[in-house]
């Protein structure tokens, strides 16, 4: 009971509930089914990021290059897409992974076998996905016509009147979590992530393991371009610009420490379903949307500052407990 | 005893070397500059030789300049700030809604840093007192302070701002841009702190290891909080610069960007991310690198997105270079030449390094013309690299065999 009232997820529950009934009181119409189904497709993209992005900070890494990938493999999908009409969207669909995952692989090697610093070595590819984006749809837009809805479907289509895009999350959410939590290769992210020397003294490559974490990000963020391209039926070079910031905020949100080795998919769970009743909820009151990036930079600072406040709380918990602090 | 290391020289005055000066990392950027000149020259001479190119090419990479100068110490602490652009239009949009207000220019302007400096020091104070990650400060920092701007601004834009903003972005003194002179200023006195004041030393201090910082008596919390204030006033300056460039407007989602511009200049002189490491001088000459490239490759009819994708390869082709060093290139030579046998390098290092002594006695034989004791000496060279091959071919042998043992256990269990 203690330890349940001292967990994370029990505060972050309680924020959502002041939250829902704050928004339940303001904006009454967002407990309509339509507005929740609604509001669940439009934050799946950024649930899709969040989870890439949460294998890699759990190395102790980050990746800022993630929208630019989506822009990347959502851009050559849709050309792709639009030429040939009669591909099934199954193809597209695996083959947004498989590219999603090389861009991804790039940015692995460059820092786990090359021992580039994550933030800087993301920050060259953001600017290299993002430009081979542009050269790829040499500054056309696509809009809805253009589209055929054997690809769309993949985003849109509905089972037992929920989107398949949320479907997608949610088993990806679960088979991640289950990798992260449960597998070899998933507790050898979070050991490097806690400690890069002593997991490297019991053998496990450090290179190798951010290889592939990063790897597992660029393939979501992949399967987000596809995704995204369909679900809102438009595709440009420019698109999802700095949805990776609202993607690292969802970790951190969801208790992941930004340096690597603690945190829970649970948690990112929670994250998404907050971030996407607070982004709903302030553009349903008028006036209020100019708010939205000022809240969203607000409620990250104060998330993490709790983080570092509990887990300093915890520590000296820790030491009173061995008589060490009187 | 020759090649052992205790013969080690402890004396902190190198000296100039000329062969060591021209490879260093400053030079290499002045040649890439020079490089790069030479390109625009030959490929676009007609419009390289014509009065005015240059100018407007400076005018236009240096409305980042400030930034850069202040990025530095940052990322010399092992920090990064990418709230920079963010706090510099907060502070352009508080001086131009006091000049709305019919405030002197004076007070209006010392306003906007005064609040750029206010968000450098919300910066510093989340890094140095919370302990919290740089990155994710000024990642959330960066959209709260533009979220401001956007809360206030809305939709509109700002055009009052003093006359001489736009003199700094397009007026040239003689054949010289304004904005130049003011760069180079800055530039010096900035070196001077870094390089000739006790505060300079203790960042590279706290940058290399924060902990035998606090032991040795220096505050890491107040560093801390000078450097990130001390960007936060930059990014004031750099305000004015850019408002001055951008034609004397703001608005809410200008200036998109310019922090990693700033960083990837940084980065491009040669300071190290890690923290501790680099020079003021690099980053001053790559701000002008990144503005003739960026104008460079214009006139060479690529267009401004794909620029990007050399912006991205040049940081990180850079950042690559950096990190090859001697270690680096004896793991390689490990790994490939001596099937990762550590006999077999210790062998072959031992012997290269008689090799090395036999040849500086050839060398001096040479001089003195005794040339009975070169033959010999070059006969025994021959004969330790025989020696050396024949039993690096023989340990590697034992360790096939060791392998193909192990193996054979392993299987047989």
């Amino acid at each position: 009971m203690k330890k349940l009232l001292r967990s994370r997820n029990t505060g972050l529950i309680v924020v959502l509930l002041i939250l829902l009934a704050a928004a339940k009181i303001l904006t009454p119409t967002l407990f309509t089914k339509f507005m929740l189904i609604n509001t669940l497709q439009n934050n799946a993209i950024y649930a899709l990021l969040a989870v890439g992005e949460f294998v890699v900070i759990l190395t102790g890494g980050i990746d800022i290059s993630i929208a630019s990938q989506l822009a990347f493999v959502g851009i050559i999908c849709t050309k792709i897409s639009c030429a040939n009409p009669g591909v099934p969207g199954i193809v597209f669909f695996i083959f947004s992974i498989l590219l999603g995952a090389l861009c991804g692989a790039l940015n692995g090697f460059l820092v786990g076998y090359l021992h580039m610093v994550p933030m800087i070595c993301t920050l060259g590819t953001m600017y290299i996905y993002r430009g081979l984006a542009f050269l790829v749809s040499g500054g056309e837009w696509w809009f809805a016509a253009k589209y055929v809805d054997s690809y769309r479907w993949w985003a849109i289509g509905k089972v037992f009147g929920i989107p398949m895009l949320v479907w997608w999350v949610v088993l990806i959410m679960i088979v991640i979590g289950i990798f992260l939590g449960f597998t070899a290769p998933g507790r050898r992210i979070y050991a490097i992530g806690t400690s890069r020397e002593s997991s490297a003294v019991a053998g496990i490559k450090e290179p190798k393991v951010t290889f592939y974490a990063f790897t597992i990000c660029g393939a979501m963020a992949g399967l987000a371009g596809m995704l995204n391209t369909a679900n809102y039926a438009i595709g440009y070079y420019g698109m999802a610009e700095s949805f990776e910031m609202t993607a690292i905020a969802i970790c951190v949100l969801g208790g992941t420490a930004i340096t690597g080795g603690k945190g829970r998919m649970d948690g990112v769970a929670l994250g998404v379903i907050i971030m996407a009743v607070i982004n709903s909820f302030i553009s349903m009151i008028p006036g209020m949307s100019v708010w939205q990036k000022a809240l969203q930079g607000g409620i990250i600072i104060v998330a993490v500052a709790i983080n570092y406040f509990t887990e300093r709380s915890a520590e000296r918990q820790a030491l009173r407990e061995r008589g060490a602090l009187i | 005893m020759p090649g052992s290391n205790y013969d080690r020289d402890l004396s902190v005055k190198e000296g100039f070397v000329l062969s060591k000066f021209l490879v260093k990392w400053e030079m290499i950027l002045v040649y890439i500059l020079v490089l790069l000149n030479l390109i625009l020259a030959v490929f676009r001479s007609d419009l390289f030789f014509q009065k005015g190119t240059i100018q407007s090419i400076i005018n236009a990479g240096l409305d980042v300049s400030p930034l850069v100068l202040g990025m530095v110490f940052i990322l010399l602490l092992g920090d990064i700030d990418v709230s920079v652009a963010s706090q510099m239009i907060l502070g352009g949009m508080v001086t131009g809604l006091l000049m709305d207000k019919g405030v002197p220019w004076v007070i209006a302007v010392i306003c906007g840093i005064l609040i750029c400096m206010v968000c450098g020091a919300f910066n510093g104070f989340c890094v140095a007192f919370i302990k919290m990650p740089a990155v994710i400060t000024t990642i959330s920092t960066s959209m709260l302070y533009r979220g401001i701007v956007e809360i206030i601004l809305g939709e509109n834009s700002l055009k009052n701002f003093p006359k001489w903003y736009n003199k700094i972005g397009w007026f040239n003194v003689g054949p010289i841009p304004l904005s130049m002179i003011l760069f180079l200023i800055m530039g010096v006195i900035f070196c001077f702190i870094l390089h000739r004041t006790p505060f300079g030393r203790k960042v590279y201090i706290v940058g290399n290891n924060p902990t035998c910082a606090n032991y040795s008596g220096i505050s890491v919390f107040k560093i801390k909080m000078e450097v990130f204030i001390l960007m936060g006033f930059m990014a004031g300056i750099g305000s004015i610069f850019f408002i001055g460039r951008m034609g004397g407007g703001v608005s809410s989602s200008m200036g998109t960007g310019y922090e990693m511009t700033a960083i990837a200049c940084a980065v491009l002189g040669g300071i190290s991310t890690n923290g501790g490491k680099g020079k003021m001088y690099g980053p001053i000459i790559a701000t002008f690198i990144m503005a003739f490239l960026t104008y460079t490759l214009g006139l060479l009819g690529v267009d401004p997105n794909s620029k990007k994708i050399f912006t991205g390869v040049i940081l990180i082709i850079t950042i690559l270079i950096s990190t090859i060093n001697k270690q680096m290139i004896k793991d390689i030579k490990l790994r490939t030449l001596y099937h990762s046998n550590k006999n077999i390098e210790a062998l072959n290092d031992r012997t290269n390094e008689q090799i090395k002594d036999l040849k500086k006695q050839i060398a001096a034989c040479r001089k003195s013309g005794k040339s009975q004791e070169i033959s010999k000496l070059q006969g025994q060279i021959a004969s330790l690299k025989k020696e050396c091959d024949a039993e690096s071919a023989k340990l590697w042998e034992e360790q096939k065999a060791d392998e193909a043992r192990a193996k054979a256990r392993y299987s047989a269990k």
